[in-house]
C-alpha cells in the first residue's frame, strides 16, 4: 500500500509508493560528458568571462588571470541584471516590476575534469566560504530582500557548462517556496514555542531510519516527506536561521559532509545529476526563532509530470527509509 | 531589461527574461514527441479490449463491454499509485502525519486507432472524451473519501509519459487538495473578498481586451499566454462563462471547447515541432456540507486547463523557489501562435 505522507512545514502531501520501491539501480542512467572545445571556466579563458568580482588566489596573480583556485564571476547571460530600480507597476489586475537582482558563478576549482564532489575537503571549505562571503556582500545591497545558492550538475539537472559551478541569485522578492516554508515554521512556533526543523532533527535522530550521515554539527536525512527519489536535506544541529551566520568550525564541519555525501550519492547511484540548494532566511529580516537554515539536495532520477506541475503533489516511488538505508556509509 | 511579473492569482512571481527572448525555433527539442507506430502490442487499441483491467467506463455505439465498438473508453490503471479499496485512516508518527494511499488512478483513452497526439483526432472525438471526462469526474465526487480528481495529460517522454503512445489522460481522485490547487483557491478567494469579483473573468476580460495574450479563442473559450508565465509557450484555456465546476459545462460549450482546444493543440504543434506537453484541468474541489469546505468557491473559482509544453529544463534555482525564469515573453508566444499556419483539416 502506498501513504500519503505529510510535510509538517509546508503541509504539503505527498505519496510514497512502499508497495513496488524503486531502489538505487532501479532509474535510467546518465553519462556526463566532460569535453568541450573551449570552457570559460577554464584557467587562461579568465577573459571569456565577465571580470571577476572575487578570486582565491594562492599565489601572487593578478585578477582575472590564471593562478586562482575558486573563482566568482558575474553570470554572462544573467537572468536578472544588477544595475537599475525597480519601479514596481501594475497593469489592470497584474503587477510588474523591473528584473533587478545578482546573478552570480562560482567557479568552484580550475580543474576542469572534477566535480564538487571529487573536491578534497578543504577546496570544499573554500567554495562553502565563498557562499558566505558572498551572502554577506551581497545583503549590503538594499534591493535585495532574498539569496539563493544553488548548484545544478549535470545535463538533467539544468547545467548548461559542464566545469563545476554553483550559483547566487540576489532577488527583489522572497520567493514562494521560502514564504511557503516561513509561514508554516511561524505557524508552528506559535502553536508550539519551538522550531520545526529543531523539532524535526530531533525526531529524526532519534528515529535514525532516514539519516544518512551525522557530524559533531550536522545531521543529514532523507526527509520523512521525500518529493524525490533519494532527496537528502543536510541541516546544522544548533538552530540558526541565517547561512550568513554560519562559523568557520561549521563551515569546516560541513565541507567534510558535503564531501561524503556527494560521494555517497554518486557511488550509489551511478552519477546522476542533481541540483542543491540553500534554504535561508530572507535579508533584512530579524532575527528568526522559528525558522531553521537548510540545504536540499535532489538526485534528477525521475521526471517530474503534469501531476505534479498542476497538483505541487509529488508521487516518490523511493520510500526516504530505504533511500537513507542505501545512501549510509557501511559500518566499519 | 528582463520583468519579474506576479500571478495576480497565487501571487508567484515569474522571471521574464526580455533580453535573451528565445523564438520557438530556439529550443531543442528535450525529447522527441512519440511518432513510431508500434500498434502490434498497444493495449489500448480497439480489439485488445482484454490486456486492460475491465473498464469502469466507456461511449460505446456498439458493443458489449470490454469488446471492440467503442470510442473513448475509461480503465482503471493496471500499475496503479493509489488504490480504491480501504479505509482512510489518519495518523500520526511522532510529528508527522500519515494516511493510507487511498484513490483512484484511471486511465482515459481518447481513441479506438492508434493515434498518439489528442490534435489529431476529429473535433468530434475530442468531444467525446470531454464527455468521458466530465462523466468520471462526476462519478468519482461521490465516494466520500475524495476530496479532488486531478485529471491530467502527459504527451511525449520529457512530459513524463510512460511507454504507452496511444493517445490517453489520466484521472487521480485524492483524499486531499492538492496544494496547487489550494494556493489558486485561496488567492481567489482573497480577490473576491476585496473586490466580489472572480478573478479569473477580470483577468479573462483584461485579456480578451488587449488582445496581446490571446492565442485562439472560440465563441465560449479563449486560451491565452498568461502574464506570469512559467513556462515558454504556457497557455491557459478559460471558459469566457463564469464557472467553477467544469462538469457544470453545457453541451454547446463541450462542443465548442473541443473544437478550441484541437486547434490549439495544432497550433502548437506547428509552432514548436511536436513538443511534448503536459495539460491539466484545475476545476472545484468537491464541495461537501461541512464545515471547513469551500463555501464560497462558486463565485470566486473560474475552472481553467493549463497546457504546459516542455521546452525547457526546471533546474535547481526553480525547485528551490517555487520562482521561475520564463525566455519567452508570453506576448511573443500569443504572437508566434496566432500567426502560424496550421493546414486546415487532415
Amino acid at each position: 500500500m502506498s501513504e500519503f505522507r505529510r510535510d509538517p512545514i509546508t503541509g504539503r502531501w505527498i505519496i510514497v509508493a512502499t508497495n513496488a520501491p524503486k531502489g538505487p539501480d532501479d532509474f535510467e542512467r546518465e553519462s556526463h560528458n566532460r569535453t568541450v572545445a573551449t570552457c570559460p571556466f577554464c584557467p587562461g579563458n579568465e577573459a571569456m568571462t565577465p571580470p571577476e568580482i572575487a578570486a582565491q588566489r594562492p599565489g601572487t596573480s593578478a585578477p582575472n588571470a590564471k593562478g586562482w583556485s575558486l573563482r566568482i564571476v558575474p553570470n554572462k547571460f544573467p537572468a536578472l541584471r544588477i544595475e537599475g530600480s525597480l519601479n514596481r507597476a501594475g497593469e489592470g489586475v497584474y503587477d510588474l516590476m523591473n528584473g533587478v537582482g545578482a546573478h552570480e558563478v562560482i567557479i568552484e576549482t580550475p580543474d576542469h575534469l572534477k566535480d564538487l564532489a571529487d573536491l578534497t575537503n578543504a577546496e570544499i571549505e573554500q567554495v562553502l566560504a565563498a557562499y558566505k562571503a558572498r551572502s554577506l556582500d551581497l545583503r549590503n545591497d538594499r534591493r535585495f530582500r532574498y539569496l539563493l545558492i544553488f548548484k545544478n550538475y549535470g545535463e538533467t539537472a539544468g547545467a548548461s557548462l559542464v566545469h563545476a559551478h554553483s550559483q547566487l541569485i540576489a532577488l527583489p522578492i522572497v520567493p514562494k517556496r521560502v514564504m511557503e516554508e516561513l509561514r508554516c515554521a511561524d505557524h508552528y512556533f506559535e502553536y508550539k514555542e519551538r522550531c520545526v526543523f529543531c523539532d524535526m532533527i530531533q525526531q529524526e535522530s532519534e528515529d535514525r531510519e532516514r539519516v544518512v550521515l551525522e557530524t559533531a554539527e550536522f545531521i543529514a536525512f532523507a526527509p520523512f516527506v521525500s518529493r524525490f527519489p533519494f532527496e537528502l536535506w543536510i541541516m546544522p544541529k544548533t538552530h540558526a536561521a541565517d547561512f550568513g551566520q554560519i562559523t568557520d568550525a561549521q563551515v569546516k564541519d560541513l565541507a567534510g559532509m558535503m564531501r561524503q555525501t556527494l560521494q555517497r550519492v554518486k557511488q550509489t547511484l551511478h552519477d546522476p545529476s542533481y541540483n542543491f540548494l540553500i534554504h535561508t532566511s530572507p535579508v533584512t529580516d530579524h532575527i528568526r526563532e522559528e525558522y531553521h537554515w537548510h540545504l536540499e539536495m535532489i538526485p534528477r532520477l525521475t521526471r517530474v509530470a503534469g501531476f505534479e506541475w498542476g497538483s505541487g503533489f509529488y508521487i516518490n516511488p523511493t520510500p526516504p527509509e530505504l533511500a537513507a538505508q542505501a545512501l549510509r556509509p557501511s559500518r566499519t | 531589461m528582463p520583468e519579474l511579473r506576479k500571478d495576480p492569482i497565487v501571487g508567484r512571481w515569474v522571471i521574464i527574461a526580455t533580453d535573451r527572448a528565445r523564438r520557438p525555433d530556439q529550443f531543442a527539442p528535450l525529447s522527441p514527441a512519440p511518432t513510431t507506430d508500434s500498434a502490434d502490442a498497444c493495449p489500448f487499441c480497439e480489439g485488445r479490449e482484454a490486456k486492460t483491467p475491465p473498464e469502469i467506463f466507456a461511449v460505446r455505439p456498439s458493443g458489449a463491454a470490454n469488446q471492440s465498438g467503442w470510442t473513448v473508453r475509461v480503465v482503471p490503471a493496471d500499475d496503479p499509485i493509489l488504490r480504491i479499496e480501504g479505509q482512510l485512516t489518519r495518523k500520526g508518527r511522532g510529528m508527522y502525519d500519515l494516511m493510507p494511499g487511498i484513490g483512484a488512478h484511471e486511465l482515459v483513452i481518447e481513441s479506438p486507432r492508434h493515434v498518439a497526439n489528442l490534435a489529431d483526432l476529429p473535433a468530434p472525438q475530442i468531444e467525446q472524451v470531454l464527455g468521458a471526462y466530465v462523466s468520471r469526474l462526476s462519478d468519482l465526487e461521490r465516494d466520500a473519501r475524495f476530496k479532488y480528481a486531478l485529471l491530467f495529460k502527459n504527451y511525449g517522454r520529457a512530459a513524463g509519459a510512460g511507454t504507452l503512445v496511444h493517445a490517453h489522460s489520466e484521472i487521480m481522485a485524492m483524499p486531499v487538495n492538492p496544494v496547487r490547487l489550494k494556493d489558486e483557491l485561496h488567492g481567489a478567494r482573497q480577490y473576491f473578498e476585496l473586490k466580489e469579483r472572480c478573478i479569473f473573468c477580470d483577468l479573462l476580460r483584461q485579456e480578451v481586451e488587449s488582445g496581446r495574450r490571446l492565442a485562439v479563442e472560440s465563441r465560449d473559450f479563449v486560451a491565452i499566454t498568461p502574464f506570469a508565465s512559467r513556462f515558454p509557450f504556457e497557455l491557459w484555456v478559460l471558459p469566457r462563462r463564469h464557472a467553477a465546476d467544469f462538469t457544470t459545462m453545457t453541451s454547446a460549450e463541450r462542443t465548442d471547447l473541443a473544437g478550441l482546444l484541437k486547434a490549439t493543440l495544432l497550433r502548437l504543434r506547428q509552432a514548436l515541432r511536436d513538443p511534448p506537453y503536459n495539460f491539466i484541468l484545475h476545476t472545484a474541489p468537491f464541495r461537501r456540507h461541512k464545515p471547513g469546505a469551500w463555501h464560497t468557491v462558486d463565485e470566486d473559482f473560474h475552472w481553467h486547463i493549463e497546457i504546459m509544453p516542455r521546452l525547457t529544463r526546471v533546474a535547481g534555482f526553480e525547485w528551490g523557489s517555487g520562482f521561475y525564469i520564463n525566455p519567452t515573453p508570453p506576448e511573443e508566444a500569443a504572437k508566434f501562435l496566432r500567426e502560424v499556419e496550421v493546414a486546415t483539416h487532415v
